[in-house]
């Protein structure tokens, strides 16, 4: 497993179409992905479980991979959450 | 719900008010529509008709799957993009593994059927979202039940309802309009609909603009006072709904919906005319804008620009939150539309009764004098600056004035011009062109601002009256509050005054000056606000005609006189009744308000 900590950047946190890009990318590797934002756990391949994270900008968030293709899936995620969600 | 009702008794009149969330007035027959209400029970399975249970549940999905991608196709076709994008989000919380892998535990490890784990499942995450306090969510929320109900009563094995059993035009009364309700809505069928639930900006208030069908929502408890087949007026202007209505509410409602389609009929004709008194004084009469969908009627109903377009909904509205290049765009697309006429945007009035999910507000017991407007914008200067340099970039079209929400002081004023000198220095730094000569105006809508209108006035370009707030705060009194609300006058002679204060405070130091509130589109106030020399005034698009007339129907001289008797009177209702009677004995002018 591994873990890195990641900001959000984007001025309007993490809401519904950064939510559905998230479980969208993060669904399409193998291993299990899980973010946590003060010390919450949730699924990071769950709409529900992201949105209800409600992350907002200057958030950290914990991401932790477990899995076959933990390496890709975790280089893929902090690239989308780094690039704003290529929003701004 | 009250059924036993004897029916050979004339029911009695109940008139209910609520938000008017897409204009028009009809009248006609209601109809409950119950499809909406699902019914769950708890079983026990039997441990081996567990693996029969799960694949019950796998096949609703696969089914819900089906016909989702079907809504979708339909939303596409009916509403564009944003009704796609809805129906995308459903086939995501359709296909979330966290709720599937939940439901499908409860039926394994507790021996549930079906629908029930699921249910019950989707009954927690709504119950957290329902705590968050802010309108952001409960849109998620709409999406959330709809997509339950689809896959509880595939569970179930039942028909979908799509509004079948509905024979005759009818206005159509229910709990909440799922999104994917009011897509199957039948224009032809549909003759309004109006709910217990929802907001302005709630999917379904959205989609019923767009398909221009009058909707009242927010009516509490209309779905247990209303039976099939009870008659019905529902008035999307005021957002007003009227149950058995007595022959002479009806009268005056037939009247006062002839009276708008006799307007309508003689849009064509009064449309292309100026706005100018018999005199020759001509006032700029704008409409006032809240979503883009509704940009065409404002064009159709003959305004000379936007004099105040609310971004708000910018955020409240859509699923998501927008970045500066999606507000550039939607600001642009509508300076487009408008030019060469003048588009005012006003930033993000926030807070009190409008709480978006991307700022924490804390709980005031007193939102209304609280942490909302320019005063939130001027601590979340990133929001703010975000959203100026978007109207400056959409600036360029020529057309494009700012305006500021809710100022109180000139220390607001001095710090929100030193954000604009910021993000156009960033902007000029980056080479990205926008108006250097952009007007800024502010909102005179505390009686202190009014108070100082004065000093504002050599800080700025323009100035616009927002009476609403205007008149609360300068009468200490809560409209939604049914103690007071008796207090809230349409004409009060203190705020008059205070229009005149400012109106004369503004041209003293050569700053024009408008309206925006609703006493702008008030035809009782039009003649009181001509004589008062108001240069704009921004009303929504369905009063235009009718206040273009009135301007039109006297010289500016007159209504300076009756403007003057006006402020010398005591109430309001001294000043209700001379206009009325000046209006209807010397202009023959019918008063439907």
């Amino acid at each position: 497993m591994i873990s890195q900590t990641v900001k959000v950047q984007n001025l309007m946190g993490v809401h519904a179409r950064p939510a559905a890009q998230f479980v969208k990318i993060a669904s399409k590797y193998k291993s299990d992905v899980y973010i946590s934002k003060n010390g919450r756990e949730i699924n990071g391949k769950s709409i529900m479980g992201v949105m209800m994270l409600a992350a907002e900008i200057g958030s950290e968030l914990l991401l932790k991979i477990d899995g076959e293709d933990q390496e890709q899936a975790m280089a893929a995620l902090v690239e989308l959450i780094n690039n704003k969600f290529y929003e701004e | 719900m009250i059924n036993g009702r004897d029916k050979k008794i004339p029911k009695r009149m109940i008139k209910l008010q609520g938000i008017g969330a897409s204009p028009g007035i009809v009248i006609g027959k209601a109809f409950i529509l119950t499809g909406d209400v699902i019914k769950v029970e708890e079983r026990t399975i039997p441990s081996g008709e567990i693996g029969c249970e799960i694949k019950k549940f796998k096949r609703a999905i696969e089914l819900t799957r089906k016909e989702l991608t079907e809504i979708q196709a339909q939303a596409k076709q009916r509403i564009g993009k944003e009704g796609e994008q809805i129906f995308g989000a459903h086939q995501l919380l359709l296909d979330d593994e966290v709720i599937n892998d939940e439901t499908i535990k409860k039926i394994q490890g507790e021996c549930k059927n079906a629908d029930f784990a699921y249910y019950t499942v989707m009954q927690g995450f709504q119950r957290s979202l329902e705590d968050a306090d802010n309108e952001f969510f409960q849109g998620r929320l709409a999406d959330i039940k709809d997509v339950k109900r689809r896959l509880i009563r595939n569970i179930q094995g039942k028909e979908p309802h799509y509004l079948n059993s509905l024979t005759n035009p009818a206005i159509i009364v229910s709990q909440d309009l799922t999104p994917s309700d009011t897509v199957l809505l039948d224009r032809q069928k549909v003759l309004a609909f109006v709910t217990n639930v929802g907001g302005k900006t709630s999917h379904a208030a959205i989609m019923a603009r767009s398909l221009e069908i009058p909707a009242v929502v927010g009516l509490q408890d209309i779905t247990n006072l209303v039976e099939s087949g009870d008659t019905a007026i529902v008035d999307g202007n005021q957002g007003i709904v009227i149950l058995n209505p007595t022959l002479s509410e009806l009268d005056r409602y037939i009247k006062h919906r002839d009276r708008h389609n006799e307007i309508s009929k003689e849009l064509s004709k009064i449309r292309d005319l100026p706005c100018r008194t018999l005199d020759g004084k001509e006032v700029e009469l704008s409409a006032n804008l809240e979503f883009f969908s509704e940009i065409n009627s404002i064009i159709t109903y003959g305004a000379r620009g936007i004099g105040l377009f609310r971004t708000e909904n910018l955020y409240l509205a859509k699923s998501e939150l927008p970045t500066e290049d999606e507000e550039f765009e939607e600001y642009y697309k509508i300076a487009e539309k408008v030019s060469p006429y003048p588009v005012i945007i006003r930033t993000l009035d926030i807070g009190g009764d409008k709480k978006p999910a991307f700022i924490e507000i804390p709980h005031e017991s007193n939102p209304f004098l609280g942490w909302r407007a320019i005063r939130l914008c001027l601590e979340r200067v990133d929001l703010l600056k975000k959203q100026v340099r978007a109207i400056l970039r959409a600036s360029v079209m020529g057309n494009v004035k700012i305006m500021f929400p809710m100022v109180s002081c000139l220390e607001e004023i001095y710090k929100t011009k030193v954000i604009i000198e910021q993000a156009k220095d960033e902007l000029r730094a980056q080479k990205v062109p926008f108006d250097e000569q952009i007007e800024i105006g502010v909102m005179i809508e505390i009686p202190s601002a009014a108070i100082m209108a004065d000093d504002i006035a050599e800080e700025v370009d323009f100035l616009s009256i927002g009476t609403n707030d205007l008149i609360q705060y300068t009468l200490a009194v809560d409209r939604g509050n049914a103690s007071v609300a008796h207090l809230y006058k349409r004409l009060p002679p203190a705020v008059l005054r205070l229009i005149k204060q400012v109106v004369n405070a503004a041209h003293r130091k050569g700053v024009w000056v408008g309206m925006c509130g609703e006493m702008a589109a008030d035809p009782l106030a039009t003649l009181i606000l001509l004589g008062l020399d108001l240069d704009e005034l921004s009303i929504s698009p369905a009063m235009l005609p009718e206040v273009k007339r009135i301007i039109r129907s006297a010289t500016f001289e007159q209504a300076e006189r009756i403007a003057e008797k006006a402020l010398q009177m005591k109430t309001s209702e001294e000043i209700e009744t001379y206009i009325r009677n000046v209006m209807t004995t010397r202009y023959k002018q019918k008063i439907l308000y």
